[in-house]
């Protein structure tokens, strides 16, 4: 389940991030969940083929939005699971940097129908902490 | 929900508002629609198999097709991959495990270890084998023809075999434009990759037909309710179980009614006494080492513009809970295919209802899947799931194409 966020850090974030990821599809780009121990990091991120399938591999076109003074990572990873199944992916995906803050992930699979969270890590880099954003989307 | 599926949700909203109801047909809410319209349609596309360019050519398959009911193949010229999967029985053999032989010249009479798996739509399936040891059709028929308690079969006699039966001789020519190769010493890849790739091509050529499910769940999706209320109430209750409160529809999803992946359902998994055998664990381990898989060097590349079947195998990850893990089959013909469960431990679908019903949480692995629960029957709900699930049969299948020879005799 998706944690509940204050409404001031919503506020903050969204102001941060109203064009995060902009360049991608609008309308299959997904936002991880703005929260408040996001520390203002944001990630976008656009499925190929879209809309998200299950029972497919996909790709995931990513862009990861840092706050103000804050630059992207050089690397980050990208995984997802089914928390109330306990279960993960079958596979791993492989991510490849495209310079700017924009990465790609290949070989997820979402194996079958429910509540999947997306997960993005972020490394610690520069004295700021390894953050995680999630999002969890429904499958059908 | 996607955008696509809302709007599938929709269309069948809208249609099930501009019909009322006919008699005979449940009041199944958009959401069920949605869910029924997910298991179609069918027949797919004629299936490829990953890695093989000649998948689709008919002169593989032909000559796939020969190969495949040629007894010759095996060492003694007593097992052909046509005697256990065998097509008038959906291309299974009705034993709970195939026969093989204890010892590499011992006679074809001893269980092995595995229940034989129908072949009708294999080509859709993403992974072969009950622990998906490999990634293609063509890699996955290897595995018979040289496993020694099975076909244990001769590169070199094989060699001979295609050379000198003209008929062979003819069909090879015309599938891989030159005569049979050779074999000389212990590299006989050349041979066998071909060969394999023949029988992958016949393989993938294996569909079943449609199903009075499949004309339900069309006229559903186009608003036809005079035409869906033909089908058995019964098997509508147990349809409405199975992608319901059931929750069968989870593993068993899609057009083929299986993700396409592996589970733990808490079925024992001896072998033997002392014996256990691994599944999915094991699975992956051997096609991770095989030379054979997508990876590897006898894989063709797929065509330009075409999604790369690798992915799966590059991407696959080995875990834990796979111990234990076995393919989830497809239904399509499960009423034709007993007995159930990768060693064919259950001898009916009733068993197999038993089996769910009795669910013990224990059995199942620690850390395994939370999404098994004991199946609450009541009522008809054994009777009316029994309906549903052979409705998926499609009778007129299971008979082996003809595929001609073209003039090889």
């Amino acid at each position: 389940m998706r944690r509940p966020a204050t409404a001031a850090g919503l506020l903050l974030a969204a102001a941060a991030h109203a064009g995060c990821g902009d360049t991608l599809p609008a309308a299959h780009r997904l936002l991880t969940d703005a929260r408040p121990d996001a520390g203002g990091w944001q990630v976008a991120f656009a499925p190929s083929p879209a809309p998200l399938p299950a029972g497919r591999h996909v790709a995931l076109d990513i862009v990861v939005c840092p706050p103000p003074g804050a630059t992207p990572p050089a690397m980050l990873s990208v995984d997802a699971d089914m928390p109330a199944h306990r279960h993960g992916m079958n596979y791993r995906a492989s991510v490849t940097a495209l310079g700017g803050g924009r990465f790609r992930a290949d070989g997820l699979m979402f194996h079958m129908a429910g509540r999947w969270r997306v997960i993005v890590d972020l490394p610690a880099a520069d004295g700021a902490p390894a953050r995680r954003l999630t999002r969890e989307i429904d499958l059908r | 929900m996607s955008g696509r599926q809302w709007a599938a949700a929709a269309l069948l909203a809208v249609a099930g508002c501009a019909t009322a109801a006919a008699p005979g047909l449940l009041d199944f809410s958009a959401d069920e629609r949605a869910r029924i319209a997910a298991h179609g349609p069918w027949p797919p596309p004629p299936a490829v198999d990953p890695g093989n360019a000649l998948s689709g050519r008919p002169a593989a398959i032909a000559l796939g097709q020969r190969l495949f009911f040629d007894a010759r193949l095996s060492r003694d010229g007593a097992l052909a991959c046509a005697s256990c999967h065998q097509p008038r029985r959906a291309f299974s053999d009705g034993r709970p495990r195939g026969l093989g032989r204890a010892t590499p010249d011992g006679p074809v009479d001893t269980p092995l270890d595995r229940h034989t798996p129908s072949l009708l739509d294999a080509g859709q399936q993403r992974w072969w084998g009950w622990d998906g040891a490999f990634d293609s059709l063509w890699s996955q028929a290897l595995h018979p023809l040289l496993n020694p308690r099975e076909m244990a079969a001769e590169p070199a006699r094989i060699a001979t075999l295609l050379r000198s039966d003209a008929t062979l001789a003819c069909l090879w020519r015309r599938a891989h434009g030159g005569p049979p190769p050779l074999v000389d010493g212990n590299d006989a890849d050349h041979l066998l990759v071909p060969l394999a790739k023949s029988l992958g091509a016949y393989v993938a050529s294996l569909r079943s037909g449609r199903t009075p499910f499949d004309r339900f769940r069309d006229a559903l999706v186009r608003g036809d309710h005079l035409a869906a209320a033909r089908y058995p109430l019964a098997a509508q209750r147990g349809l409405r179980i199975f992608i319901g409160r059931g929750n069968c529809s989870l593993c068993h999803a899609g057009p083929l009614f299986s993700h396409g992946e592996f589970g733990d359902i808490g079925a024992p998994f001896f072998v033997r006494p002392g014996v256990v055998d691994p599944g999915r664990h094991g699975g992956i381990a051997a096609l991770q080492a095989s030379r054979f898989n997508l990876l590897g060097a006898h894989a063709d590349p797929p065509p330009p513009d075409t999604a790369d079947p690798a992915t799966k195998t590059r991407h696959l990850i080995a875990q834990h809970r796979n111990f234990g893990e076995f393919k989830v089959p497809g239904l399509r013909n499960v009423a034709r295919t007993a007995p159930y469960l990768h060693d064919g431990q259950l001898p009916t679908l009733d068993a197999v209802l038993d089996h769910y019903a009795n669910l013990s949480p224990d059995r199942l692995h620690a850390d395994g899947e939370q999404i098994l629960k004991p199946l609450q029957l009541q009522g008809n709900d054994r009777a009316d799931l029994l309906a549903f699930l052979r409705s998926l049969d499609s009778p007129a299948t299971g008979r082996a194409a003809g595929w001609r020879a073209g003039g090889c005799g």
